[in-house]
């Protein structure tokens, strides 16, 4: 069993001030093994936070990350599923499922993970999983401005996932979604 | 021709539908054999495991043996495990004390503590790194959902990754780093270390016994168990191995249970109160070793600690401990044996104590010097004779 945070488009200290204490409450460490993050940390001081969580933090660059060392692209491997890891503002129409097969098939990856939309959206299309974490502090977005807090949290074993959503309303809502590999 | 008279006379012994325990326990005070999985049946009568009647062994072994599977699949908890959906989702991150997830982190912790002591138990022996023949399928191949191999449970590991570069002609490249070796592991998939086995034995002694709980030291109680039993002729036993370092384990540390309780640890019971004994002990035997280790302040605590809580198992090597432990095993009034031991091993190095100062005589007791198990035991013996003989 492997526990992978998956959170991103945190835009602090530009757009939001720091995660929701309700989040952070949540988040501690020794539970998460991995991190995938997609990018618009936009501060060092959010990376290292992510690194007290767990110690293996893969980050891509997003459009407001003014670190070069993120890559723009990342494939990482988790047992059975190669994920494809990218901030997604590259990928027009911004979030569209069509475009983002498009970059599943180059990457050849079993699941994609892309942000910038600041919207959660968990996809199934033709066996492959896309995966929108949302926006881990609610900031505003180039089309939106009602954002709801978001962060996603998958547990993988074997060919299975099991993909926890948290969202913030008033107070924390978890919903559970579960994906299974198609052979 | 003496190590085969040896062997008959613990077969005739082992034999008899009704074991005579005190025979068993005077044949074994002088040491067993490994001959024939002797040793191994032996240690099994004495700690409880095995009953004296020989017709009740299988029916005792089945139940005992299938109450451990019971245990196994109980303990470890499974969060994937379905419960009444009618509560909200319980997720990873639950904070609530009844989730099920919160519970699994929080073995998690006791089980980091049994990882890193069983992972480096005894290692001037490379038998607990093998693989052992018989591993538990569910645990490795992961297609049980939700129970997995402990030691994974706990590990930290860097995931794989790569970075994807699309150069100017808009050529897209997954780099891929070279000379990435991949990490040493001594064991195949689905293959299970001796050591994983003696965890996952702790883990669920742990588990069954919160009292408790799992103390550091424990790891060096059932090595030298698991390792006779695991190293029995009979595939039969050997097969059965763990189940059988179970209940011995929880049989032995009933006894020893004690001073592994830090509440205890300042009252008679405790070992407290068995380090007083040894101090008692030694002052009646030698007074003049005693006074001299009063003189250099030297708290029994120092040494006597880790002599008493761990048996002696870290003052020898492994087939010295073994031999030891027939011996205190064999005692009727167990444990007593042990504090003769103990007192015998300080008069056995006496001239040396005598003639060093504090920091030298710390290094000879917990560097125990000798290394000739016999001597020691015959001194032990004459302490014993001594007391047994003034009782009368």
């Amino acid at each position: 069993m492997v526990l992978v945070l998956i959170i991103g488009d945190c835009h602090i200290p530009h757009r939001a001030n720091s995660l929701p204490p309700q989040f952070k409450k949540l988040l501690v460490p020794g539970k998460i093994q991995h991190i995938l993050c997609t990018g618009n940390l936009c501060s060092k001081e959010m990376h290292d936070y992510l690194k007290t969580l767990a110690s293996d933090v893969h980050v891509v660059r997003g459009d407001f990350d003014e670190s070069t060392q993120y890559p723009e692209q990342k494939v990482v491997t988790v047992g059975q599923f190669k994920i494809g890891l990218t901030h997604g503002h590259q990928i027009v129409p911004w979030g569209d499922i069509e475009s983002l097969s498009l970059v599943q098939r180059q990457l050849d990856v079993d699941i994609l993970i892309s942000g910038h939309t600041h919207k959660f959206s968990a996809v199934e299309k033709e066996g492959k999983f896309y995966v929108n974490p949302g926006s881990a502090t609610g900031a505003y977005n180039a089309l939106d401005v009602d954002v709801v807090p978001s962060f996603v949290l998958m547990d993988i074993q074997g060919s299975q996932i099991v993909v926890y959503v948290y969202q913030l309303y008033k107070d924390v809502k978890v919903q559970k979604i579960e994906h299974k590999k198609k052979t | 021709m003496a190590s085969k008279s040896k062997v008959a006379s613990f077969k005739e012994v082992l034999s008899k539908e009704e074991i005579d325990i005190e025979e068993l326990r005077r044949l074994c005070f002088y040491g067993c054999t490994d001959k024939e999985g002797i040793r191994a049946t032996c240690w099994k009568i004495l700690l409880g495991y095995l009953p004296v009647k020989r017709k009740y062994w299988e029916e005792e072994l089945r139940r005992q043996r299938s109450s451990y599977h019971r245990l196994m699949n109980d303990v470890i908890i499974n969060p994937y495990k379905e419960e009444d959906q009618t509560e909200a989702v319980d997720h990873p991150l639950n904070p609530n004390p009844d989730s099920q997830w919160h519970k699994y982190f929080e073995d998690n912790d006791i089980l980091l503590q049994i990882d890193h002591d069983t992972r480096r138990l005894y290692p001037e022996i490379s038998f607990f790194q093998l693989p052992t023949m018989y591993p538990r399928k569910a645990f490795n191949t992961g297609v049980v959902l939700g129970i997995e191999a402990l030691k994974e449970r706990v590990s930290h590991s860097s995931l794989p990754s790569q970075k994807v570069e699309s150069s100017r002609y808009g050529v897209r490249k997954v780099k891929i780093k070279k000379n990435e070796e991949e990490p040493f592991s001594p064991l195949k998939e689905g293959e299970e270390g001796h050591w994983e086995v003696v965890e996952r034995i702790l883990f669920i002694y742990a588990k069954m016994n919160k009292g408790i709980g799992y103390v550091q030291g424990m790891n060096e109680i059932i090595g030298p168990i698991y390792y006779i039993f695991a190293q029995h002729p009979d595939s039969l036993w050997k097969e059965h191995a763990e189940a059988d370092t179970f209940f011995c384990f929880s049989n032995l540390m009933v006894e020893i249970g004690d001073n592994f309780t830090k509440k205890l640890d300042r009252s008679r019971a405790g070992i407290g109160g068995s380090m007083n004994r040894l101090m008692t002990l030694l002052k009646d035997r030698d007074t003049e070793i005693h006074k001299n280790l009063i003189d250099k302040e030297i708290d029994p605590a120092f040494f006597g600690f880790r002599w008493i809580t761990l048996l002696l198992s870290q003052e020898f090597l492994l087939p010295d401990v073994i031999r030891l432990w027939d011996s205190l095993f064999s005692d009727s009034e167990r444990f007593d044996f042990l504090i003769y031991v103990c007192t015998a091993m300080i008069i056995c190095i006496r001239t040396d104590i005598l003639a060093a100062d504090f920091s030298v005589t710390i290094k000879l007791l917990q560097n125990y010097p000798i290394d000739d198990m016999q001597r020691i035991l015959q001194k032990a013996q004459d302490i014993k004779q001594f007391y047994s003989l003034s009782k009368r």
